[in-house]
């Protein structure tokens, strides 16, 4: 995006304990932030030659903070769910800057390609996802998390029954009925 | 809902999933008995099992459609110059590309904003510098730069010229052009490509998505330059992370991965990708998949598949398009030559220039070898090391010489004049004359005062006038007033009063006599000294023809107009040529058998031909013999005697002598002051040499005031385009940067390289050593890149007009190398150093100044490329070389 509109700041909502422990992780996830926004823009390319994958960003962004001497975070596991956690937001930002410009402006004749015009109504599938997974956070929210570890870290299936600490047998399992719930939330009614 | 019932939704749901659809519905309603609602949700969770959703899509295509922008807000209503967005064009790596139009005119363009790119306010003024050069660029292979400016907040912007078309490997494909439409296309793009280096501007992110193809087959190049913006980007975060992060891995070269310093070598390599592409139709790497640390490793060291290989394996692969298979095997060895030489992971070893590949691509074209090598084991060698650095704090001030400039322009003239000067004074007629023109006057005074030498000829041309009763004297008197006014300096009057004499002779005795061919080879005199080169050879040609036909094979004038053709030719750098042609004007005048100034003339055309052919010994000890001739012949103080010492000197400044020379140049312009006052080019010419002597003993604050005079002096005698004001400014450049006052040096270097351009049109050694001396500030300026733009250019130039291994080609390539080594980028320094040391090596005097400053580089280049072998190899020699001089 053009720089003349500055990003705010993230302000994610959380589900970690208060004091110290979160302090470090809102640093943690600042950084994240940070840095996958930047990564982002090379997702953003529709270059063939440079057709980059979730999965590679954040092994990027994991590589480049695990240098940093600020960065303290006991493995890369923990650091990609929290890189899930900031893709979401990045994208969930961007989604309500692009209907805010949509219909902020008043600006009714905007000439637009047709090609670009195809993903127009991605920015409110975005929103629709992250107010249903909220809403399954509600419910049950490891299936929440997991979704979130999933589709926005691309955390393979080892990797999130890891982290979550079940059975792989679980995640495929909880993962296809998050999926089927958040399926019947989103279709148009 | 809560999390209960949520599990025994769950739990039907999954009870229910693998049942057929009929059976689910019975297992419902058996389940979940009253509970509609229940029911309802399972129900739900099956249909949203089959439905494809949001999560099933890509993430990356998904982050790219929720971020691709629309018309931010802020920039609706922006004006950017007179245009002001439309609406979205694309989006590249960079930025975010508009189309705008104009309120006034409705003309459309593009205008491209740089994403993540702030400038802060002490670059902006740079950054608009550059676009003023960007905006230069007008080849119609070049989109327009119109305009550039940054928004409020340091985001930079360019307005462009927009270019309807389709990027070159789209167009290919829709077109299914054969393999030589696709070399006839990179062909265009190469041209426009070269053309920018030759304005010293390098694109830096060449790639199909920025090559487009008009929809009537012109090619249009987009974003000229604008990569390079990002060197000027805030950045604290991570520097060397920022070119990567714009520009497309794909495309980019090794040294651009590794974020060092690019060149025009840098375009060369991506053209090379795009070239790859185009003939197999697939890159040669496939980065998909791979971290951007994969992507760098692949791109730096995997040799890509040939490209006759990889074509034809693509062209079994279903729905491929490719028409290049058919091309032959000998063919393809050809194309992969071409390819892979561009696309080398060493620089050094690809096409050193766009125009070579050009030229490659055109060889294949029309069936012919290509001039690219195979690589040989010498380059294969070495990975690159960079340990052992210690800073070369050595002072660095990279002294200029221009090889024989000025000794060449203060040689040839004053003797031509004075062989004219004696031939007319043997006529008895003439004789009379100059008694009449002298009655009243010190005779034996005469040429002392050119005050009143000017006198005199004004004299004389008012009585020639009068002579109307005598139209042939008449005629014969013009063509010596001509003479001496060139003698003079006076070039317009000398050139009315010559062209008066040949029209009035051609009108009495027809157009074809030995009176009318003098007449011929006078003006051929004059145009060589107004430096119209081309004219002048034309005329004394058709003289030389004319007076053989007329005159007896012995006579004086056909020795004297055979010399004037070898000084043309000489003139024109023609040496080889030159060399045999002054060879019989020596013999033609030796028979006579008298010492004679044409005699000490034609010997001193020799030498000099022998001298810009870089024999040194064989010129000197040539000069050495004129100069005992010329002051049997005339005494000491006469210009001929002072033409011998300057050239002398200019032998002892190669050689590296620079006392040695400034006492030859001191006698020099004492003989030349003596003869023809202060004032006077000669003079200047005698005071340009000793300041250069002076100078390059490291004293330039003596030199500037004789300098400066210098150069008033040339320009109100010659105007202000001639070889001699270019080379006054030489000198005064050479001093400045001495100074350290770079920008003065860069402004006289410039007008230098304009004069040059403006006399040679383009095509001669001095523009390029012109260029090689401007390019020397730039190093001063550790503007590297900028630098070693114009040496390689110069080195193409010198590849043009010079024999490959003339010691100025191996002055360029040390001096290319000492940039390279400067930058840092040791393996190219160490080759470039090495090929200009090879050269000098093979000169039959290699310049002693060149070849140390060589060695001195080469040890510094191996020592930082872990070489020991190689640099103590060079350290031995240094220390053989200064003991040899104590």
């Amino acid at each position: 995006m053009v720089s003349s509109e500055p990003d705010p700041t993230p302000d994610l909502e959380r589900d970690d304990p208060t004091g110290p422990a979160r302090d470090e992780l809102d640093r943690l996830f600042s950084l994240a932030y940070e840095e996958l926004r930047r990564l982002a823009a090379s997702v953003r390319r529709g270059d063939p030659g440079c057709s980059v994958t979730p999965t590679v960003l954040v092994n990027e962004a994991w590589i480049k903070l695990a240098n940093s001497p600020h960065f303290a975070v006991e493995s890369k596991l923990h650091f990609k769910r929290i890189a899930a956690r900031a893709m979401r937001q990045i994208l969930v930002e961007a989604a309500r800057r692009r209907n805010a410009d949509k219909r902020g402006g008043g600006m009714a004749v905007v000439t637009f390609d047709d090609a670009l015009e195809m993903g127009a109504s991605t920015p409110d599938d975005v929103l629709a996802l992250h107010a249903a997974l909220e809403e399954l956070a509600g419910i049950n929210p490891r299936q929440a998390q997991m979704v979130e570890c999933r589709f926005f870290g691309g955390l393979d299936i080892p990797e999130t029954a890891a982290l979550l600490d079940i059975s792989e047998a679980t995640v495929l399992r909880d993962w296809r009925a998050a999926r089927a719930w958040l399926a019947s939330q989103l279709r148009p009614k | 809902m809560d999390s209960d019932r949520w599990e025994r939704v769950q739990a039907l749901f999954h009870a229910a999933a693998d049942l057929r659809a009929p059976e689910q519905v019975a297992y419902l309603r058996r389940e979940c008995g009253d509970d509609q609602d229940l029911v309802r949700e399972v129900s739900a969770l099956l249909a949203g099992d089959s439905t494809e959703t949001l999560l099933d899509r890509n993430l990356g295509q998904l982050a790219h459609d929720v971020l691709a922008p629309g018309i931010p807000v802020a920039l609706r209503h922006q004006l950017f110059g007179p245009y002001r967005i439309t609406g979205v064009l694309g989006e590249g790596g960079m930025g975010v590309v508009y189309l705008a139009r104009r309120d006034d005119l409705g003309s459309a363009a593009a205008i491209k904003i740089l994403r993540d790119a702030l400038l802060s306010p002490s670059r902006r003024d740079r950054f608009a510098s550059e676009q003023r050069t960007l905006a230069h660029l007008n080849h119609p292979g070049i989109a327009r730069l119109y305009d550039a400016n940054t928004l409020p907040d340091g985001t930079p912007w360019f307005v462009m010229e927009y270019v309807e078309g389709q990027p070159l490997t789209d167009y290919c494909a829709s077109h299914r052009s054969t393999i030589n439409e696709r070399l006839q296309l990179f062909r265009a793009i190469c041209e426009a490509v070269q053309y920018a280096h030759l304005h010293l501007v390098i694109h830096r992110d060449l790639k199909p998505s920025n090559l487009f193809v008009k929809p009537d087959g012109s090619i249009k190049l987009l974003d000229f330059g604008i990569a390079k913006q990002l060197d000027n980007v805030d950045d604290p975060v991570d520097q060397t992370r920022t070119g990567l992060r714009f520009m497309t891995p794909a495309y980019a070269s090794p040294e651009q991965i590794r974020g060092e310093r690019m060149g025009i070598h840098s375009d060369i390599y991506s053209l090379g990708v795009v070239l790859y592409e185009l003939l197999v139709g697939r890159l040669p790497f496939d980065l998909s998949n791979r971290t951007p640390g994969e992507a760098a490793t692949i791109i730096a060291e995997r040799e890509p598949e040939k490209p006759s290989v990889a074509a034809r394996r693509m062209a079994y692969l279903p729905g491929s398009d490719l028409r290049t298979v058919s091309a032959s095997k000998a063919a393809w060895a050809d194309l992969d030559m071409l390819c892979l030489t561009a696309m080398h992971k060493a620089p050094e070893r690809r096409y050193r220039t766009v125009e070579a590949l050009i030229r490659d691509v055109d060889h294949y074209l029309s069936g012919e070898p290509l001039e690219a090598r195979p690589d040989r084991w010498s380059y294969r060698v070495g990975k690159f090391t960079r340990r052992n650095w210690e800073a070369v704090t050595a002072a660095l001030v990279v002294l200029i010489v221009v090889i024989g400039l000025v000794a060449f322009y203060t040689v040839r003239l004053a003797r031509a004049r004075n062989v004219a000067v004696a031939e007319a004074a043997r006529t008895q007629r003439i004789q009379s004359f100059m008694l009449r023109l002298f009655a009243g006057g010190d005779e034996e005074a005469g040429p002392s005062d050119s005050l009143r030498v000017v006198d005199l000829l004004d004299r004389g041309v008012q009585e020639a006038r009068a002579l109307d009763a005598e139209p042939l004297v008449q005629a014969e008197l013009y063509q010596t007033l001509g003479g001496i006014y060139q003698l003079q300096g006076n070039l317009d009057r000398s050139d009315s009063l010559l062209r008066a004499s040949l029209d009035q002779r051609r009108r009495l005795l027809g157009g074809d006599n030995a009176d009318v061919a003098a007449n011929l080879v006078a003006l051929g005199g004059l145009r060589l000294e107004q430096a119209s080169y081309e004219e002048a050879e034309t005329l004394i040609r058709q003289g030389l023809a004319m007076t053989k036909v007329h005159l007896a094979a012995d006579h004086p004038a056909i020795a004297a107009a055979t010399a004037a053709l070898g000084e043309v030719l000489v003139n024109r750098g023609e040496y080889a040529k030159a060399i045999p042609i002054l060879e019989e004007a020596v013999r033609l005048e030796a028979a006579k058998g008298d010492t004679t100034p044409d005699l000490s003339n034609a010997v001193t055309l020799l030498a000099n031909a022998h001298y810009y052919q870089g024999e040194y010994a064989i010129s000197d000890s040539i000069n050495q013999d004129v100069l005992r001739i010329d002051r049997h012949l005339y005494g000491a103080h006469h210009p001929s005697v002072g033409a011998d010492l300057l050239n002398l000197g200019a032998i002892q400044m190669d050689w590296g002598h620079y006392a040695d020379a400034e006492r030859y140049y001191r006698e020099a312009l004492e003989s030349m002051r003596a003869w023809f006052g202060d004032d006077h080019p000669e003079t200047a010419s005698a005071l340009t040499s000793l300041s250069r002597a002076i100078v390059s003993q490291g004293r330039p604050d003596e030199a500037v005031g004789m300098l400066q005079r210098a150069l008033a002096i040339q320009e109100r005698v010659y105007g202000p385009v001639h070889p001699r004001v270019a080379s006054a400014l030489n000198e005064l450049g050479r001093v400045a940067q001495q100074q350290g006052r770079l920008d003065q040096a860069e402004a006289d270097y410039s007008r230098m390289v304009r004069i040059y351009q403006q006399i040679y049109r383009d095509n001669h050694y001095l523009i390029g050593v012109a260029l090689s001396n401007l390019a020397g500030v730039y190093v001063d300026r550790k503007q590297y890149t900028k630098a070693e733009l114009m040496f390689r250019d110069v080195i193409q130039r010198y590849s043009k007009t010079l024999d490959p291994d003339h010691q100025l080609m191996g002055i360029a390539r040390v001096r290319l190398g000492r940039t390279l080594l400067l930058d840092r980028r040791y393996p190219e320094a160490a080759t470039e150093s090495l090929a200009g040391y090879d050269i000098l090596h093979k000169q039959g005097e290699p310049p002693a100044t060149w070849m140390e400053r060589a060695r001195r580089d080469l040890v510094a280049e191996y020592d930082s490329l872990g070489q020991p072998e190689q640099s103590s190899r060079f350290r031995a020699e240094l220390a053989d070389s200064s003991a040899a001089r104590r």
